[in-house]
């Protein structure tokens, strides 16, 4: 899961790939036939617990085994398969959607599925607001059945709610989930659902998924087992997919060419972009409020380089656009694009800067008018080593156009204190996917109800950008359903990306993939992108796994 | 008797420390567990549902740090440890449970054949000083002693893993066997243990030799050594009862201490075979700020070393009167 190379990793991958052509080997002697082995650090044992609304267990159990109402594709420009739900529909101004919910399917203890569920479901994550991960219930306003149709009315109109509670609300069974009193701290060691796969057996090392004999499209799935051993660090799980062992693997691998993909015509890879990864400037710390600042830190940022060297050329640079590419290229307004000038140009720097009044120093460093020098602090995460290895680049990259960074590299609790608390002049720092177009993460870094005072944690604002015509920027988009608005509104908050630079994009984390084709085939490729590739990825994965085919 | 009650006495004034600095220096890391929850969820969770998780994990507690420290001491006395943080809602006893008898099959069988080798070889390295397994076997382990263990673990499954796929390139067993006390199983963890616990054994055995093979070679310049020559005494009853006798009280007591850190584990073992043992455990619990889980664990590890030394100490006062009447 952890997509990141930690400090430990890097030397046992350094001295691994001294030795790469026997690190990875050639025999392929377990995989054959019909069992799919899954190989994705997860930096612990498992706890065997397959809660669905639990943050730490719901990536080995959504999607698989629990399944939500409709699927959403990333990758295709928020395609929606209907999954539990087999149609739906938006009416009242985007403040009322009905889903109708399938016939036929059962619970994997041969109990039948039915609206009466889903409708539970949503009553469960109301009552119990621990559940409630993606905040639902904070726009929901009411939710009622007729007959077979469920009937979520909205407090506003909510069309980006559509995927959290389409795509990532795991539909569970009133008659198991009724007579549980804390479903928060419910374990769910055998999960009742209606997935294509089974919990059977887990033990702290394995996870063992087993085809649901109920499973309601017949036929499926065509992998009768699926292995999900765990992986405490990076090394163990890069060897078993090069040796073979493993087919599905979902973690970076340092040096991939000769470690993996050559090693065999069967090794592919491939990792779309999905988020960035951000340069926040503290927008309450003198001179970073400033625009004209912000600017000359952009141009000022050596993206490629960050990309190249400090990513190993594994993840691709960010553009200041905020928008993942070519993830969601199709978001991207031609003329917004025509305006991004932001490649390294110190040049630009010097202009920008020496017009806003600023001198060089005779130590290389820009200074304001009243001699205060252009020198940042950089928070950053000291376990990621690949960050601190971009922030290095960063670094000097700005110090060459006369800006000074100062790198300072944290341990986790300790970063993330800072960040949320607004301690900081510079962050590094980026979360996981979002959602489905870039509207999410935009929305999560500029929105300013993620902001808070500096001193109070801020849950994703972490920059206190908070302007009211962006706000209502975000709003507007909520509020429609026509792609082409919604375009239109996207394009804006490109312009005022560029503008306003409220934060600096500089490289984009991927949806790590590995995969081999000696055994099984269906898997998600550059030409049939039909869910997020990753096994960390959920409910995504249950998409993959239906699609995959023993040889 | 006196002595036995001393060194008892001692030992719980010890316990009582470390329980003490082990509730002590996880409140003085920077961050906190609320943190550490907030930043779990990524910005998704806010407001009331937020709230809510921080009082299901008991991380909004106002309680004062001295409340705490009662219901700490408590909680340990009754070894109820609560729940993991980073494995909500796991119980750390579930969590730590499992991983401590591959722990203690691993690195404790090595940790003992590593003492009884290598002292073995030190001892019969000084009695033939300067013979051929004196300037071979020494040097070669201190070598081994040298080499970072990751590297040495990295080339041993290049070498018998993937070159020639003898044995398994990770974890404690194969990931659909059945567990149970059957031949099979059991086999199959042995299958799995040779890499690890070679990899253990050259890296820790050459301390044994070099320590056991330098007291050895002063204890032989001893007089009631040349005396029990004089006396005729076969050799091997002057190697065995005399000199290796006398030799190996510093490495009883080193022995006694690396026992005593079995429990912790072996952070590189575990991780580059991903063997599920609990020394990874350990650093991913101070990585996440899993209070419980971390303090269950030092307090396990405090206890088996300070168990050790009270037995090493006990032992040490049955082999050597010197040390019972020195007080």
């Amino acid at each position: 899961m952890k997509n990141r190379l930690r400090t430990l990793g890097v030397i046992t991958a350094v001295a691994c790939s001294l030795v790469v052509t026997a690190c990875g080997g050639s025999t392929t002697k377990s995989g054959r036939g019909r069992t799919l082995t899954i190989s994705n650090e997860n930096g612990g044992l498992w706890t065997c617990g397959f809660n669905p609304f639990n943050t730490s267990t719901n990536l080995l159990s959504t999607g698989n085994v629990y399944e939500p109402l409709v699927f959403v594709n990333t990758l295709q420009n928020q395609k929606v398969t209907p999954w539990l739900a087999s149609s739906y529909a938006w009416r009242n101004n985007n403040k009322t959607i009905t889903f109708t919910i399938r016939d036929g399917v059962k619970w994997n203890d041969g109990q039948p599925m039915t609206a009466a569920d889903v409708l539970f479901t949503f009553n469960l994550v109301h009552k119990f607001p621990a559940l409630d991960i993606n905040s639902i219930w904070s726009v929901i306003d009411t939710v009622s059945q007729q007959a077979s149709n469920i009937v979520v009315n909205f407090k506003t109109a909510a069309v980006p709610y559509f995927y959290y509670i389409g795509d990532q609300l795991p539909i569970v069974p009133e008659h198991i989930w009724s007579s549980i009193k804390d479903p928060a701290t419910f374990a769910d060691e055998h999960p009742v659902a209606t997935g294509a796969y089974m919990v059977n057996p887990c033990t702290p090392q394995n996870i063992t998924y087993t085809a649901n004999p109920h499973y309601w499209q017949p036929g499926l799935p065509k992998v009768a087992k699926v292995l999900y051993p765990a992986f405490t660090s990076n090394d163990p799980a890069n060897t078993y997919l090069a040796t073979g062992q493993a087919q599905w693997g979902s973690q970076f691998i340092p040096n991939i060419d000769t470690f993996y993909t050559k090693k065999s015509k069967d090794h592919h890879t491939w990792s779309p972009p999905t988020a960035q990864v951000v340069l926040f400037p503290n927008e309450k710390v003198a001179p970073l409020n400033d625009p004209v600042v912000r600017q000359a830190l952009a141009y000022a940022t050596d993206r490629n380089k960050a990309s190249s060297i400090g990513e190993g050329g594994q993840e691709p640079p960010a553009n200041q656009l905020g928008v993942v590419s070519p993830t969601f290229d199709s978001w991207i307004d031609p003329a917004a694009k025509a305006a991004d000038t932001y490649t390294y140009d110190p040049a630009k720097v010097a202009t920008l800067l020496e017009g806003a009044g600023y001198k060089k120093g005779s130590d290389g460093i820009y200074a304001s008018p009243q001699g205060k020098r252009l020198s940042f602090s950089v928070i950053n995460k000291g376990g990621y080593s690949d960050w601190v290895a971009a922030m290095k680049v960063v670094q000097d990259g700005m110090k060459a156009a006369g800006i000074e960074l100062k790198a300072s590299n944290l341990s986790d609790d300790d970063f993330n204190s800072k960040l949320f608390n607004g301690n900081f002049d510079l962050a590094y720092y980026s979360e996981p996917l979002a959602g489905p177009s870039p509207y999410y993460e935009l929305r999560a870094w500029l929105y300013s109800q993620g902001s808070a005072p500096i001193g109070k944690p801020a849950t994703s604002n972490f920059e206190r950008y908070e302007v009211k015509a962006t706000d209502a920027l975000f709003d507007s988009f909520a509020a429609t359903g026509d792609p082409a608005t919604q375009k239109q509104i996207i394009a804006q908050l490109e312009q005022l990306m560029l503008k306003d630079v409220p934060i600096i994009p500089v490289t984009q984390s991927v949806n790590w993939f590995q995969y081999n084709t000696a055994t099984f085939t269906g898997w998600p490729t550059p030409d049939n992108q039909y869910a997020l590739p990753a096994a960390f990825q959920y409910p995504d994965m249950g998409q993959v796994l239906l699609h995959l085919q023993p040889k | 008797m006196r002595f036995v009650l001393r060194r008892l006495g001692f030992f719980v004034l010890t316990l009582w420390a470390a329980l003490t600095i082990n509730f002590v220096i996880p409140h003085l890391l920077p961050g906190s567990p609320v943190i550490s929850m907030m930043a779990r969820y990524h910005g998704k969770l806010h407001g009331a549902a937020l709230k809510a998780v921080e009082a299901e994990l008991g991380v909004d507690t106002h309680a004062s740090l001295l409340s705490q420290y009662a219901g700490y001491l408590k909680n340990s006395a009754t070894l109820n440890f609560g729940t993991s943080v980073q494995y909500f809602p796991t119980s750390v006893t579930k969590m730590v449970g499992p991983a401590i008898p591959w722990t203690l099959g691993l690195v404790g069988v090595t940790t003992v054949l590593a003492f009884v080798l290598g002292t073995a070889i030190g001892a019969i390295a000084a009695w033939r000083r300067g013979g051929k397994a004196d300037s071979i076997l020494p040097p070669l382990f201190v070598i081994g002693t040298g080499l970072p263990y990751f590297w040495v673990a990295i080339m041993l499954i290049m070498l018998f893993a993937v070159i020639n796929p003898w044995f398994p390139t990770a974890f404690g067993s194969d990931a659909d066997i059945t567990t149970g006390w059957n031949a099979e199983f059991i086999g199959n963890v042995i299958h799995h243990a040779v890499l690890p616990a070679a990899a253990i054994l050259i890296s820790s055995i050459g301390t044994w030799v070099l320590t056991m093979r330098n007291t050895m070679v002063t204890t032989l310049a001893e007089d009631y050594i040349r005396m029990a020559r004089a006396k005729g005494l076969s050799s091997r009853r002057i190697m065995i009862d005399y000199a290796a006798r006398n030799s190996i009280l510093p490495n009883l007591t080193g022995f006694a201490m690396s026992m005593g850190f079995v429990v912790s584990g072996a952070v590189l073992v575990e991780y580059v075979f991903a063997y599920p043992g609990i020394g990874y455990m350990l650093v991913q619990a101070v990585e996440n700020e899993d209070f419980p889980v971390m303090q269950f664990l030092f307090l396990l590890i405090t206890v088996a070393v300070l168990l050790a030394v009270l037995v090493a100490d006990i032992v040490t006062a049955l082999l050597d009167p010197r040390t019972r009447s020195a007080r």
